[in-house]
């Protein structure tokens, strides 16, 4: 696997971190998030093959168990507000050096993902994704209703725009480490992420002779305004996605739609559509009218079984239960992908789920500490301290 | 910059591969887009890439992209399964046992799986989302989903994902000296970036996505994690999840409510704090923050909340986004006008300088019409 053998520390945070670090995970990274000792349970269910420490980061001791940990790793994951990390005495200066110092780890790729641009007027106010996806000026092109955009859950920003983007940046800078045998930091912010993943739309948006999104909001081609770009409600109440964009699948699609409708419905409509019209925006209205009736005189999955191994682009919405058999049978969690082939048979184990959803924190922190060459007097004094807690832990390291 | 010297063949697609291409060029590489001589392509996603127009269905023409491969580092494939095999420029000429190119990062882009039932049908972005079980969790009205135009499955699960495969492997590259095939699918894709919905669906103890659609935490059903139209059509984002960030919310939004003082009947005893925790109370609070919203035009609820822990900042448009972050660092660059890459715009550069095709070699090739005039 392409990060095996590569150590990653990440901080406990919200979505962006954990899911930057599960794709370094699922790579063949080892990866050790840390949580703190307060939390005696965790939420995070990206949590598939990693470990946990749990460390008091305000006592010194803890800083001096992270130090050491962060010194012999090759990528640490930020996800604090800008001055947090700088704060617990573990900012990037510490380990990549500054104005000539050498630091503590000079081959440390410092990732940092924080939510609007660690430099701009919001640095130091909170926020989700919602917030970075509204200024990135993306939220205000989503269809939806008459008056406001809907928004894809928190897919665009905190994982597309923020966790995707870290774990690229991550991995440029290993392939840049390669060459120059140094660390860096990597600074991701959601709004700029989120903008990045969207460039088509927005340079489109803002190119408006281009006439991709030109029109307002829900009436172009591919937000909704597009009658053989969109979704139809069949007979049963599920759904039916329609994508025919290129003349010839729209013909297709146009062909095998129209044979299956019950006869009656055609006489009623007196009306077909024709091919030759699709990108005639005035028979849009009526173009969609006759869909939506028309895919109401069947079920979904006898509309799937229509425009099968049909260059239609016509398929079935599946729910996340359907969707999850098709990938293989009782597996819960998306697999890693994509996967990478070499041509030799050379190992690639696939990292195995079993659906570990929970990881508690602290559960590998004695595991870890002996692992950092800790003696069992460093560790008594760490308990003393109170900068290690847990149930898991022993009487002696 | 990371990828400086890295070579990178785009064969011409939609979305997906045009949009690795982009993130590769925009970190060093230098990348090729090889059109069809005829092709006329509307492509913003070309900046700084080159372009060569080599008709594939000429032997010289084949010729001609086999070599560009082989003196190239990454190969991007947009097309169905098959099609480049047909054109004699499958994994296998150039990884195989005596292939032409071992160290290539041969990268292949589908929509459907590569092996399932559908790999042979045409589809787009829509159909992905709706194959990978997402479509069906985001909101919208109450018969079906919306969807965010062409970005979960062509730019996300396809394009992002397809860069941070090639990356991997010329990281594996580095240790073993050995290229390989990456490959993508978008239905797959998809599902990985949302990895956390989807495991949560499934799980419906964690209630996070436990209930029907549009009525969680993160898909609309919460009133403190929306949109709200405000006096002059403009639109706030509120997300406030977490009690204390609700609390400067709720506090700083009472206060901003004009003729506060004097609030009717209807709100003046209504829990607002309390209503945070309380589910029950949810669409009275939806309501509540709907009219005080509306009080107020969008430059007024902004000033109110910037710089506090509100989690409330308004929709920009893309014009508004680009002012604020329209500096050469944005990532959306260059936007004043779409660049322009025409099909061949490159060929006779590309040709001569780094292939060393001759001036005689290059006359037969057009004779050929294994290229396009430049």
């Amino acid at each position: 696997m392409a990060l095996k053998g590569i150590k990653v520390v990440e901080f406990a945070g919200l979505a962006p971190g954990p899911f930057a670090g599960l794709v370094l995970a699922d790579n063949g990274a080892t990866v050790v998030r840390i949580d703190k000792t307060s939390s005696s349970s965790s939420s995070d269910i990206l949590c598939r093959n990693k470990r946990s420490l749990a460390i008091d980061s305000k006592k010194q001791s803890g800083v001096i168990v992270l130090k050491r940990l962060i010194s012999s790793s090759d990528i640490l994951i930020d996800p604090f507000r800008p001055g947090v990390m700088e704060r617990l005495g573990l900012g990037p200066a510490v380990f990549l050096g500054k104005d000539g110092e050498v630091g503590l780890n000079g081959k440390l790729i410092y990732a940092r993902i924080a939510g609007f641009p660690r430099t701009g007027s919001h640095k130091d106010m909170a926020g989700h994704d919602i917030n970075y996806l509204a200024l990135s000026g993306i939220l205000s092109m989503l269809p939806g209703s008459h008056d406001r955009p809907t928004f894809p859950l928190n897919l665009l920003a905190d994982f597309a725009g923020g966790g995707l983007i870290c774990a690229l940046g991550i991995m440029l800078a290993l392939f840049e480490r390669n060459s120059s045998g140094r660390g860096q930091v990597v600074n991701v912010d959601m709004v700029s992420g989120a903008r990045y993943v969207s460039s088509f739309p927005l340079i489109h948006a803002l190119n408006p002779s281009t006439g991709t999104f030109a029109g307002n909001r829900g009436d172009n081609l591919l937000d909704g305004g597009a009658p053989f770009y969109s979704i139809y409600s069949c007979k049963d109440g599920a759904c039916m996605s329609v994508g025919c964009l290129e003349p010839q699948f729209f013909a297709t699609f146009i062909e095998h739609f129209t044979k299956a409708l019950p006869s009656d419905f055609k006489q009623q409509s007196g009306w077909v559509p024709h091919s030759s019209a699709q990108f005639d925006r005035d028979t849009w209205p009526r173009l969609k009218n006759f869909l939506e009736l028309g895919f109401k005189t069947h079920t979904r999955d006898e509309w799937a079984a229509v425009f099968m191994n049909t260059d239609s682009c016509a398929v079935p919405i599946l729910t996340p239960a359907e969707a999850n058999k098709k990938e293989i049978p009782g597996q819960f969690a998306p697999l890693p992908h994509p996967r990478v082939l070499p041509m030799s048979n050379s190992d690639i184990a696939l990292p195995i789920d079993d659906g570990t959803i929970e990881l508690s924190p602290g559960k590998h922190t004695l595991e870890i500490l002996r692992e950092l060459g800790f003696t069992n007097d460093e560790y008594q004094k760490l308990i003393q301290d109170g900068a290690i807690e847990g149930s898991g832990l022993k009487s002696k390291l | 910059m990371a990828l400086k010297g890295k070579k990178v063949i785009e064969f011409a697609g939609l979305a997906p591969a045009p949009f690795a291409g982009l993130v590769l060029s925009d970190n060093g590489a230098s990348v090729i887009r090889v059109d069809r001589p005829s092709a006329s392509t509307l492509d913003v996603l070309c900046r700084g890439k080159r372009s060569v127009a080599i008709n594939s269905k000429v032997p010289s023409g084949r010729e001609l992209l086999k070599r560009l491969i082989v003196s190239s580092d990454v190969l991007i494939d947009p097309f169905r399964p098959g099609v480049m095999e047909r054109l004699g420029l499958g994994p296998d000429v150039f990884l195989g046992k005596s292939g032409l190119n071992q160290r290539l990062v041969y990268a292949r882009i589908v929509g459907f799986p590569r092996t399932s039932s559908y790999k042979d049908m045409a589809g787009h972005d829509l159909n992905y989302l709706a194959m990978s079980g997402v479509l069906s969790m985001l909101p919208g009205p109450a018969d079906k989903p919306n969807f965010p135009l062409n970005l979960l499955a062509d730019f996300a699960g396809g394009g992002m994902h397809c860069v941070t495969k090639i990356l991997l492997a010329l990281l594996e590259r580095n240790e073993n000296n050995r290229g390989q095939i990456v490959d993508v699918d978008m239905v797959s894709g998809t599902r990985y970036v949302s990895a956390s919905p989807l495991i949560h669906r499934s799980n419906p103890a964690t209630g996070r996505f436990a209930s029907k659609r549009g009525t969680n935490l993160l898909d609309g059903g919460a009133p403190f994690y929306n949109i709200y139209l405000c006096r002059d059509g403009g639109l706030m984002t509120l997300a406030c999840i977490e009690p204390p960030f609700f609390e400067v919310f709720i506090e700083k939004f009472i206060q901003a409510l004009p003729g506060h003082s004097v609030l009717s009947d209807e709100w003046r005893d209504f829990p607002a704090l309390a209503a945070q925790a309380d589910r029950k109370l949810w669409p009275r609070l939806k309501q509540f923050l709907t009219f005080g919203f509306a009080s107020r035009a969008r430059h007024e609820w902004t000033d109110i909340f910037f710089e506090t822990d509100a989690c409330c900042v308004p929709v920009l448009t893309p014009e508004e986004a680009a002012q604020r972050f329209g500096s050469s660092d944005d990532p959306v660059k260059d936007i004043s006008r779409p660049c322009l890459l025409n099909p061949g715009q490159h060929t006779k550069e590309v040709l001569t300088a780094e292939l060393s095709v001759t001036e005689d070699e290059y006359k037969s090739l057009l004779n050929d019409s294994a290229i396009g005039q430049c």
